[in-house]
């Protein structure tokens, strides 16, 4: 299990401070930075030198999801944003699977031309700083095109400083649900229960990854089509819910309840992110991004050290059960945002005319 | 001669058709063998007046209307004869010197006779020892390098008396080689402690098999005995006695629960004959370390049942004793760990636990913490659902009720 030092809401401040396009590029350098001191770390044989780097490589990594995020709004806000987050997402996920399934042949390949086994690992790892080079400069190129769009359309980028208005219910209804994000399930579960070779446990691992790339810029376009985000992020959850049932209590074949657990996944992600976007206002996003990412990750690191005491009590039963009951919490957060929103006559949940007639009126307004 | 040929007559007929099973298991089964939930347990060390102390330990259940007779001992290889009565009043009669002559035939008997309504034996024959070294595939057969075997019925073995322990109902058998010239065994020994119930529970330890007072549990143990390769997997081998219908049967069942031993989701079962009858139930899995947790589970794995001759398996005195000379054997293997995983190299420790019982084999059920949990998680959202829906559903119509006023 890695884990990742993360600390986005200090760093999120800078973001706002020096806007997306300079905050894209601070957090590829560390990223950068970061795995070259990881690599080296590896060749020189210095552990310490290596958590140093996913130190640093953490300060970057999450607080750049948080500046694409808001890339991603200031570019596609009123348009196709689900579709968008749902590509966001998508891309992530093929990077996650070509990373799974890579780094392990590359290792294999680079062990044969015959090196001892920190220096062979240093190696593989500083190859695979190319790609946070190659993010670099995507970045760079981001920022000129962005630079170019602010001029000819004469877009404004949110450089306040402005605190978020904490006591806004509806940001905060949000949060629960970073808890849902699936965990990669332990190999030893499908083979252990449902008798799996090796192979094929770590297949079905990917499964939810591989269901998820080419899912999510579908769902994404879907819920652009209709809207309702509540109610498909509670579809979202219940299907999630389902497939911790199918896991737990059935001997039914993994792979239903995984490619379930994909499908939920990416759905999750294309409708719930975007909803942030329709109750915060712009220049508030990266503060409300960084939020969102953090207390997911927070949730992420406190139910991973959970699940390992369950596991080893209690076996993997009762760790379905668990996850159960966090999904079961968020399923009561889904519809008490929805009850709250109905009451409040709220605009998370408009379908995608309601919304167009908003975006209509509200431009009637200002001109 | 006591024989087993009494439930061959009643169990042979079961049918395996489940409805039949049951109105037979409600209609015909003897009490004794269906179960009962208190019994009145007493171990007993029966010493040998005329010689040196010889281990034979016979544990008594009592219950309303049935008696089980455990009887274990280490004379030849460790074996246990498993006697169920349908009496309170049965008893065990031991003849020593016929016991210990060339040719012990009725040498235990269990009185009255026709009272005997399931009987059975389990020998422990020999501990095989591979080097695994060289083997990278787990499912190798052999998995590696084989050593000359332990045969067990040439072990020395401690006093039982020693360790008897009326508390917990407990005794362990404590062995090493009486030949050793490696000295392998010179800081070791290998246990097999028994414990007898007398009610239902379940140890802290894992495995956590669920026990009954019909169950009586063994525990082998193999501890500080040095590996002769350094990657040593060790393989016991059991033999019972399988003849006619009663013919042992292996029986794996698969469950979602593994609350009581992490990531174990399989119960291994060795029956003699139809059920209700005798029954070995375990979980593939032993231990590399006294604290068994995850970390240090190995996986065991048994192989199928052969049939073996009794000129093949070392002879237990008391096995020919109570069930005559001409008897033909089975047996199996129990695996421990695997090339690749953890193994007894580790701590140089191996433990593994199974039940030896009568009647129906106990099953694990959900735990009331799992069901109140699902409970609560599927009912809360549920109840928020509705009441949401109320609420929203008459919100509207008491704000209607005032627009004709306005």
């Amino acid at each position: 299990m890695t884990c990742d030092l993360r600390f986005c809401p200090e760093w999120d401040v800078h973001v706002m401070v020096a806007g997306e396009r300079w905050g894209t590029i601070i957090f590829s350098c560390f990223i950068c930075i970061g795995q070259v001191i990881f690599a080296l770390g590896g060749i020189f044989n210095a552990f310490w030198l290596m958590e140093f780097g996913r130190f640093v490589f953490g300060i970057g990594g999450e607080s750049l999801a948080v500046a694409q995020n808001t890339y991603a709004v200031s570019w596609f806000k009123g348009k196709e944003l689900n579709l968008v987050f749902g590509l966001q997402l998508s891309m992530a996920r093929i990077g996650s699977t070509v990373n799974m399934n890579l780094m392990g042949w590359l290792y294999s390949k680079i062990e044969a031309l015959g090196s001892a086994g920190h220096t062979t690992l240093g190696i593989t790892l500083m190859i695979g700083a190319i790609t946070c080079i190659l993010s670099l400069i995507c970045a760079l190129a981001l920022a000129y095109l962005d630079q170019r769009a602010e001029r000819i359309l004469h877009k404004e980028q949110g450089k306040t400083v402005d605190l978020m208005n904490t006591s806004n219910a509806k940001t905060w209804d949000l949060q629960p649900q970073g808890f849902i994000v699936p965990y990669v399930i332990h190999k030893v579960f499908f083979t252990e229960k449902f008798g799996f070779s090796s192979q094929a446990a770590s297949a079905i691992n990917s499964v939810v990854y591989v269901i998820s790339a080419p899912m999510s810029p579908i769902f994404g376009f879907l819920v652009d089509k209709t809207g309702k985000n509540i109610i498909w992020v509670l579809c979202a959850v219940v299907t999630t819910l389902a497939s911790h049932m199918l896991l737990a209590f059935t001997l039914w074949n993994p792979w239903i309840a995984m490619s379930l657990l994909g499908l939920s996944y990416s759905l999750l992600a294309c409708a719930l992110w975007p909803m942030v976007a329709f109750v915060v206002p712009e220049h508030q996003l990266g503060t409300a991004y960084g939020f969102m990412q953090s207390i997911q990750n927070l949730g992420l690191a406190i139910i991973s050290i959970l699940a390992g005491m369950i596991l080893d009590t209690r076996g993997y039963l009762f760790l379905e059960v668990f996850f159960i009951a966090c999904v079961s919490l968020s399923l009561l957060a889904v519809v008490f945002l929805y009850l709250v929103n109905r009451a409040q006559g709220g605009n998370l949940n408009y379908s995608a005319r309601q919304r167009e007639e908003m975006k209509v009126s509200h431009s009637d307004f200002l001109y | 001669m006591c024989s087993c040929e009494e439930p061959h007559g009643g169990w042979g007929r079961c049918a395996p058709s489940p409805i039949l099973f049951l109105s037979l298991l409600l209609s015909a089964a003897p009490l004794g063998l269906l179960g009962e939930e208190a019994r009145q347990v007493s171990l007993e060390v029966i010493p040998d007046p005329a010689g040196p102390p010889e281990n034979l330990l016979h544990i008594r259940a009592v219950g309303s209307n049935s008696t089980l007779h455990y009887v274990w001992s280490t004379l030849g290889p460790p074996a246990v004869l498993l006697v169920a009565t349908d009496t309170p009043h049965s008893a065990l009669s031991v003849n020593w010197s016929l016991l210990l002559s060339s040719e012990p035939s009725g040498g235990l008997v269990v009185l009255p006779k026709d009272s005997i309504q399931f009987s059975s034996a389990v020998v422990f024959t020999r501990l095989f020892e591979f080097d695994s070294t060289n083997t990278s595939d787990a499912a190798a057969e052999p998995p590696g390098k084989p050593y000359p075997p332990y045969c067990l019925a040439d072990f020395s073995w401690n006093n039982i008396t020693h360790s008897l322990d009326p508390a917990t109902l407990s005794a362990t058998f404590r062995g090493h080689p009486i030949d050793d010239p490696t000295r392998a065994f010179a800081n070791g020994s290998l246990a097999f402690r028994v414990q007898a119930f007398s009610r239902s529970g379940r140890p802290a330890q894992p495995p956590r098999l669920l026990h009954t007072a019909d169950t009586c549990q063994l525990e082998v143990a193999l501890d500080g005995a040095v590996p002769r390769g350094n990657r040593s997997l060790f393989r016991l081998e059991v033999a019972t006695l399988g003849q006619g219908p009663d013919y042992p049967s292996m029986r794996e069942q698969h469950s979602i629960d593994d609350e009581y031993a992490p990531a174990v989701f399989q119960l291994d079962q060795l029956l003699w004959g139809s059920l209700p009858s005798g029954f070995m139930q375990w979980r593939p899995v032993a231990f590399s370390q006294k604290q068994g947790g995850r970390e240090s589970a190995l996986p065991c794995q048994a192989s199928p049942l052969y049939p073996t001759s009794a000129y093949v398996v070392p002879q237990s005195p008391i096995v020919r004793a109570f069930f005559g000379s001409q008897n033909n054997f089975c047996a199996f293997n129990l695996t421990f760990g695997t090339s690749t995983g953890p193994g007894y190299w580790d701590q140089h420790y191996l433990s593994w636990s199974m039940l030896l019982g009568v009647g129906i084999p106990p099953v694990d059920a959900l735990s009331p913490l799992v069901l109140g949990i699902m409970a609560v998680a599927l009912g809360a959202p549920g109840l928020m659902l509705l009441a949401g829906g109320l609420f929203l559903l008459l919100g509207p119509k008491r704000y209607s009720e005032y627009q004709p006023i306005n």
